[in-house]
């Protein structure tokens, strides 16, 4: 990041922080609330982000306290100029891990984001062998009734066609 | 009638036990008589839990405060509608309610086949039994619903003790859905024992042939349908009443009900490979006891609490007992596989990569990878804290970054898979059938770009929809086209004939055209807007185009709450379109005290979504939370389509001769074109 790209945007953070996006009567930033959904909210009542914190079945179906005080921390953190990371960082420092929306890409987490993609991996590759193995073998006699030979023609042709009916009817 | 309820409870169990240990012996001795007396035993057991079911139902009823199962999910006011649902709002209660339906599927299929399969059914009793049994354990010696208060008195002894009324029923679970959405979700679970059943047993009975696909086909829709409604009446629950503007958090329990349907979906399609073709023997029992073994760890997750969730109503013991029966039944499966394993050899092989077989193979990887997924990602915070002592969570962001890939990956296939024939499938064919489809996805991504949507997936997400969309009108005009010339139909008519004589692909259709439906509503959840503002009366909000003014306020008593209610005035520019009244209740006598009723002006366009959150605890002012959610709509009525399209599916198919026969007289060119080979032939494409 260049020295004016790093200035333009702390002074954007700057900006932001005191700026009328305030929202009046809650007391905390636009950008609070947005760093704030990635940043859980620590209740324990709700599963929700502090961003977004509903709360259902609370008396007041808002950011609960717990979450307000949350995104007011985040605002203080802005105004001393800290980054996104910066600030999840802080409070992974202050809450553990549990504080996470989304695991890390770093340490154990990134092992939550790697698992798909093996499994589309390995799935993928088992598939390939798979499909590999059945179009080397040649088919099996029951595939192609070959009737001449054993069975009476008429009876090879019915079995054909209860094949075909079969492989037909949807 | 509890002492009676509790009775009924054990009495089943013997029966189920005698129904196992009874149907072992008849399996082995195959002496008739066992073999009917087991039978006559299963359907006891089902008789028996519908009766103490109704015995908790009428203890609910008849407000009778000296049982503790009344007590923590009822009291007077109630009213009966959710007197009904209080007996699946606590955990002795759901299980109990598990038991009940599943005894629904156990006595249907002893019935229906009371005559028939007579080599396979004593094995499918058994396991049915075994289910039983598990759940019967649990009813009676774990969970018992039927416990009696009591207090002790001066000189140690247990007195009864009856309560004046109860704690009330949980607020979030007084509205509507909440009555039909478990039991549709508990049918599907249940459910999918029936397939589960019939395919150990065909293994251990080494039953010949496809036979138990066949005889598992129409249960294993039935069951797959009350999944899919299930899911959806649960999201719609969600979004209607939890307040937080949307439909699906990835809670651990919606997870936990969305595994199972991932697995059977997968294997509502790969069963069409052994049908066709004799392929995926092998796959195909697993994935149905996979299946099972799923819907038993959500029903886990659901009732031990062991992942935290706003659905684990209870934190209990059960643990343990589900552990061992997901332990025990996966011993069993694995034992019965490699015992009779060389019976499942597959018939046919693959001809080529570009076949429906292939595409089938896909859907199955595709289905399998989310199921893997959803599942790690909802266990990951357990091992994490296994691992490094560390609990890391993992919310909705992360799910959604990882499925909307596949999601979209899945929809491609439901337009790609039909279009190709089986074994293979050439270029030329390729580019007929492409073509159009492809031109129309064009259009509907440009238009959702002009329309303003401007991300990605959501646009590769409605690009596919008109494509999906296109291949399905497409199957239905050429089928529908063909039998129009060969019995001078109208083409409405002839697809509508069409539909009726191959009820399976044609309501499978339907399902893939409910299910681009519910890939619109989702594609619009990426533009999502929300404000929220304290107001005083006069007050305005803008949100969109929808201009909120808050008209006034009032409070309205009702038999078992208070709501507090906001009028707001809904106004896009200048003109009045819609009043909406959000409320808040306010319940009596329950811990959890609070509920929202959110109000939705609902259009095809979006939804606008005001919750009155409650008095701002600070400045004591009403506070209006409004969101804009585009397209949401289109998810419900996505839910009705893949609920008609799973009946139409369910229905028996009519006979082209009947239907033949019923036509007006052909005029000669018809009959020319019926005889025409090549027009015959096209019916038949597939």
């Amino acid at each position: 990041m260049t020295k004016v790209k790093r200035f333009t945007y702390l002074m954007l953070l700057l900006a932001m922080a005191v700026s009328p996006v305030v929202l009046a009567q809650a007391g905390y930033s636009q950008r609070a609330k947005e760093i704030g959904t990635h940043l859980k909210c620590m209740c324990r009542g709700c599963d929700m982000s502090a961003g977004l914190c509903a709360h259902p079945g609370g008396s007041f179906s808002g950011p609960c306290d717990t979450a307000k005080d949350m995104l007011k921390e985040v605002d203080a953190h802005l105004a001393k100029g800290e980054s996104e990371q910066q600030i999840i960082d802080a409070f992974v420092a202050k809450y553990g891990s549990l504080v996470y929306m989304e695991p890390p890409k770093k340490g154990f987490g990134l092992v939550a984001w790697l698992m798909p993609i093996a499994y589309s991996i390995v799935g993928l590759g088992l598939l390939v062998f798979v499909v590999r193995k059945w179009a080397i073998k040649p088919p099996p006699a029951a595939v192609v009734p070959t009737g001449i030979s054993g069975a009476a023609p008429n009876e090879a042709l019915e079995r054909a066609r209860a094949q075909a009916a079969r492989e037909t009817e949807d | 009638m509890d002492v009676f309820g509790s009775f009924t409870l054990l009495l089943a169990f013997v029966c189920a036990a005698y129904a196992f240990v009874g149907g072992i012996a008849a399996i082995l001795t195959r002496h008739p008589l066992l073999v009917k007396s087991t039978r006559q035993a299963g359907l006891a057991t089902c008789v028996l839990i519908f009766i103490a079911t109704f015995s908790l139902e009428y203890l609910l009823f008849t407000d009778n405060f000296s049982q503790a199962y009344v007590v923590s999910h009822s009291n007077r006011d109630l009213s009966a509608f959710y007197k009904v649902a209080a007996l699946w709002s606590g955990q002795e209660g759901s299980l109990l309610f598990w038991s009940f339906l599943l005894s629904v599927y156990v006595i249907s299929v002893l019935i229906a086949y009371r005559n028939k399969n007579g080599e396979l059914m004593p094995y499918v009793g058994v396991v049915l039994a075994g289910v039983q049994i598990f759940f019967l354990t649990l009813n009676n010696f774990v969970e018992n619903p039927f416990k009696t208060l009591a207090i002790v008195n001066a000189s140690g002894m247990l007195d009864p003790f009856t309560r004046m009324d109860g704690n009330g029923l949980n607020p979030l679970l007084q509205y509507p859905e909440m009555v039909i959405h478990p039991p549709n979700l508990y049918s599907g679970y249940t459910g999918f024992t029936i397939p589960f059943a019939f395919a150990l047993a065909a293994l251990l009975a080494r039953y010949p042939g496809e036979k138990w696909i066949h005889l598992t086909r129409k249960w294993t829709m039935v069951a797959w349908c009350f999944q899919s409604l299930g899911i959806l009446l649960g999201a719609h629950w969600a979004y209607a009443v939890l307040g937080w503007g949307g439909y699906w958090g990835w809670d651990p329990v919606e997870n936990a009900s969305l595994l199972p349907w991932l697995t059977g979906t997968a294997f509502l399609h790969s069963v069409m490979m052994q049908e066709k073709r004799g392929m995926m023997k092998v796959w195909n029992v697993w994935l149905v006891f996979c299946t099972f073994l799923l819907c038993i760890l959500g029903t886990f997750l659901t009732r031990s609490g062991v992942v935290s969730s706003v659905h684990a109503f209870a934190n209990s013991n059960i643990g343990p007992w589900f552990v061992g029966f997901l332990m025990l039944t996966m011993v069993v499966c694995f034992a019965a596989y490699v015992k009779n394993r060389d019976y499942l050899k597959a018939e046919n092989m693959l001809d080529s990569m570009i076949s429906r077989e292939s595409s089938f193979l896909f859907n199955n990887l595709l289905f399998l990878v989310a199921c893997i997924a959803v599942l790690s990602g909802t266990l990951f915070p357990v091992f994490s804290e296994w691992f490094t002592n560390n609990r890391i969570s993992v919310g909705a962001p992360f799910f959604n970054k990882v499925m909307i890939p596949i999601g979209l990956a899945i929809l491609f296939l439901t337009g790609v898979g039909p279009l190709l024939a089986w074994r293979k499938t050439s270029a030329d064919s390729l580019k007929r059938n492409f073509g159009w489809p492809l031109i129309v996805g064009v259009v509907c991504g440009v238009a959702a770009f002009l329309m303003g949507y401007h991300d990605g997936a959501s646009v590769l997400c409605l690009f596919l929809c008109g494509f999906v969309t296109w291949t399905i009108v497409m199957e239905f005009y050429r089928g529908g086209k063909v039998i129009a010339a060969r019995t001078g139909m109208s083409l409405m008519m002839a697809s509508h004939e069409l539909a009726m004589r191959n009820t399976r692909r044609y309501g499978g259709y339907v399902v893939h055209f409910g299910m681009v439906l519910v890939f619109i509503g989702l594609a619009g959840a990426a533009f999502n807007t929300e404000a929220q503002k304290a107001m005083n009366i006069g007050d305005s909000m803008k949100l969109g185009k929808y201009t909120l003014v808050l008209q006034s306020g009032d409070t309205k008593a009702e038999k078992n709450y208070t709501a507090q209610r906001m009028i707001v005035e809904v106004l896009e520019g200048n003109k009045q379109i819609m009043m909406l009244y959000p409320e808040k209740r306010q319940f009596q006598g329950t811990e959890q005290a609070a509920g929202t009723m959110v109000a939705i002006y609902s259009t095809l366009r979006e939804d606008l979504y005001v919750v009155y959150a409650g008095m701002d605890p600070d400045t004591n002012m009403p506070v209006i939370h409004a969101f804009l959610n585009p397209l949401v709509k289109w998810i419900w009525l996505g839910g009705v389509w893949v609920v008609l399209g799973t009946l139409l599916a369910l229905a028996p198919n009519r006979r082209a001769v009947l239907a033949v026969a019923g036509a007006p007289q052909t005029a000669p060119s018809a009959i020319a074109q019926a005889l025409n080979p090549g027009v015959t032939l096209r019916e038949g494409h597939d």
